[in-house]
């Protein structure tokens, strides 16, 4: 069921950004964080940005939540301009972000979040009222009266969740919000997020992530994002369905001199990236292989016999949100870290302009 | 209406905000300044901050006056004594906002939740700033009687001009803020040095208000500067409410007050005149510097920014 407002009239997009560029001015050179991008949301989606770290999606949820302004290009939030109806907007979104221990730890939960209920614009009493409920359906009832000091990680993001939906946002922001959990805690957060979306039609998710699963469990729209761009947006069974006429092998290896890049380089090898669920200190090697046709497979096991490796398994497999993005980008996601391609001039992200930005990590005092 | 009323779409929802919505934000942002800065968890860190801070203060500069003045006499140790305490007050007001906007960026990463949730930023540091600013006021209250038991001050509450002491705070408190907003502008473009600001700052302060020594012992061009800042005729005025008589901070032989004016010090009318009138500048000018700041914040990205504390 589609929302409909009051006085009957078409709701416009959750979210619609035309063109969008963000630059840093750091040194040595200016830095892209976005680089033209164009977007549609509608109301009630569960939509997922999907990228590496550095990407841009944190920038673009900066610019949507009015963090941060735009360097061109128009962003709209059900219509509202974010370089000038920031009050607007302001009143009809939240946001929660992951990876990061927020809070005043002086206060006890149910403390902190009414501060927050009254920055909202609650009332007195519909802000208890509502922090109460909120605190228990995130499931933080036997720690509403601890110090936020006090809560573990999970808890903290929990708590972070309830901030989040304080205000009844039509439009929740969610910035990398498993980021550091623990299995159960990331699954809990993923439920609460589901359940609160599926309470009222219209209200609508933008999800970052760069957990592959989590994007293709919970969004029903995917955008990959890489260096500032948008390479493709589709559901993710459209998504997949790019890289089906590929042949999609899962290949694990005592050894791999030269890495992925070494299969790549190989005839009939779309594309060659380590999983994003391989283990830097695992006794072996897992690679994802999109080959052009399974033909293509010899000359790899040949080749890896020639370069001493001893292949531990090897299975076709269905593809799968990673192989999208492999195919896509040309590295997956555990690949960052060996990634040598030198970046062009005009293709940058956040943690270029993080890395770029002076430190100063003199402890703070007084 | 409440916020969370209407479905997705009500227009209802979006409308602007309401005079009862800010005064609801400045509410909560005042009792969240006073439940983080008021470190009532731990009474040590309290009593250092709001207690022995200042009383030390007022001692260590009560005892320099004894001794570099040698015979010097009560009426200027009174000065000295009003001068200092008032001074935890005018701290905690300069340093309130500016101390909010680094803790919050850098300490709770708080800033850019406050930032997005639809309050304006300038209210919730007024808000928090003006927490400080009573936490600094027991300070001060506790140093002026700390200094009436045991330094002799001698208070006559029926001496007292309570209006003109009123009037003072009144039109006193809102500049002082100003400039804490001021302070907060520049905090909000820099980086985690600026914890040093608001002590900077306030020490030059301390130089150009007639705190603890009269302006005309500055240079012209200082002395100047001191009767441009909101801060000297509060001092003078709060002075002249509670030792009605005393030595003032303004006037007196070789100052440029005298010389331009013919009067040995102000009146009370003249004081709190000057301190509106100064006092309205300063927070035009702070309230314009704080928005270009907060727009240059927002252009630049560094509402949300951390650097490692």
């Amino acid at each position: 069921m589609s929302p409909t407002p009051p006085d009957g009239a078409p709701l416009p997009p959750a979210i619609e950004v035309a063109a969008l560029r963000r630059t840093y001015d750091v040194k040595p050179r200016p830095v892209v964080a976005l680089d033209g991008v164009d977007l549609e949301v509608a109301p009630g989606e569960f939509f997922g940005l999907l990228g590496p770290n550095g990407a841009g999606k944190t920038t673009l949820i900066k610019i949507l939540t009015t963090l941060l302004l735009p360097s061109a290009g128009t962003a709209r939030i059900f219509g509202f301009d974010v370089a000038t109806d920031t009050r607007r907007i302001r009143r009809i979104m939240n946001m929660v972000a992951g990876g990061e221990q927020s809070g005043y730890g002086i206060l006890t939960v149910r403390e902190q979040l009414w501060m927050f209920s009254q920055f909202y614009g609650l009332g007195t009493r519909e802000g208890w009222r509502r922090v109460d409920a909120l605190v228990e359906a995130v499931g933080l009832g036997e720690q509403r009266l601890q110090r936020v000091s006090t809560l573990s990680t999970g808890q903290r993001q929990k708590m972070n969740m309830a901030r989040g939906l304080l205000n009844d946002p039509w439009i929740l922001f969610l910035d990398e919000p498993t980021l550091g959990l623990d299995v159960s805690a990331a699954r809990s957060i993923r439920e609460q997020v589901l359940a609160w979306k599926a309470e009222i039609p219209g209200r609508t998710v933008l999800l970052t992530t760069h957990y592959m699963a989590e994007a293709d469990e919970l969004c029903e729209r995917i955008a990959i994002v890489d260096r500032g761009r948008i390479l493709a947006i589709g559901t993710p069974a459209e998504l997949k369905r790019r890289v089906q006429r590929d042949s999609i092998f899962r290949l694990a290896v005592d050894r791999l001199d030269g890495g992925p890049a070494a299969l790549a380089r190989l005839p009939g090898v779309v594309s060659a990236a380590l999983a994003s669920d391989h283990a830097p200190d695992a006794q072996h090697v897992a690679v994802n292989l999109v080959l052009r046709e399974d033909a293509a497979l010899g000359g790899v096991v040949t080749a890896l016999a020639r370069m001493g490796s001893q292949i531990r398994s090897l299975g076709k497999s269905e593809p799968t949100l990673e192989d999208v993005f492999v195919a896509l980008v040309g590295r997956g996601l555990a690949d960052e870290a060996d990634d040598t391609a030198p970046l062009p001039p005009s293709e940058a992200d956040d943690d270029l302009a993080a890395a770029h930005a002076p430190s100063h990590d003199a402890e703070a005092g007084r | 209406m409440a916020v969370t009323a209407g479905g997705i779409g009500d227009s209802r929802r979006v409308e602007g905000l309401g005079l009862a919505d800010t005064a609801r934000h400045a509410w909560a942002a005042l009792l969240l300044g006073w439940r983080v800065e008021s470190n009532w968890a731990d009474p040590v860190l309290f009593a250092i901050y709001t207690v022995i801070r200042p009383v030390s203060s007022m001692l260590l500069l009560t005892m320099m006056v004894a001794i570099v003045g040698g015979s010097a006499d009560a009426s200027s140790r009174t000065f000295v004594i009003l001068g200092s305490a008032l001074w935890a007050m005018l701290v905690s007001g300069l340093a309130g906002p500016a101390w909010s906007v680094l803790e919050d960026r850098e300490r709770y990463r708080t800033l850019k939740y406050l930032y997005t949730s639809g309050a304006t930023l300038l209210v919730l540091l007024v808000g928090r700033g003006g927490s400080r600013l009573l936490i600094g006021a027991m300070g001060s209250l506790v140093a002026i009687l700390v200094a009436v038991a045991l330094l002799g001050l001698r208070i006559d509450p029926a001496a007292v001009d309570w209006p003109l002491l009123l009037a003072a705070m009144l039109l006193g408190l809102p500049p002082v803020l100003a400039l804490g907003i001021g302070l907060a502008a520049v905090c909000l473009q820099t980086r985690q040095e600026s914890w040093n600001y608001p002590d900077a700052f306030s020490g030059a302060m301390f130089l150009v208000s007639g705190v603890v020594f009269p302006l005309a012992v500055l240079p012209r061009p200082l002395e100047a500067l001191g009767l441009l800042n909101p801060v000297t005729w509060w001092v003078a005025g709060v002075r002249r409410a509670i030792i009605p008589g005393g030595p003032s901070s303004i006037g007196g032989a070789g100052s440029l007050w005298t010389a331009v004016t013919g009067t040995d010090a102000p009146g009370p009318a003249v004081i709190l005149g000057a301190l509106f009138l100064t006092g309205a500048v300063t927070t035009l000018v702070a309230t314009a510097l704080f928005r270009g700041s907060e727009r240059r914040a927002r252009d630049q990205g560094l509402l949300d920014r951390t650097t490692g504390s």
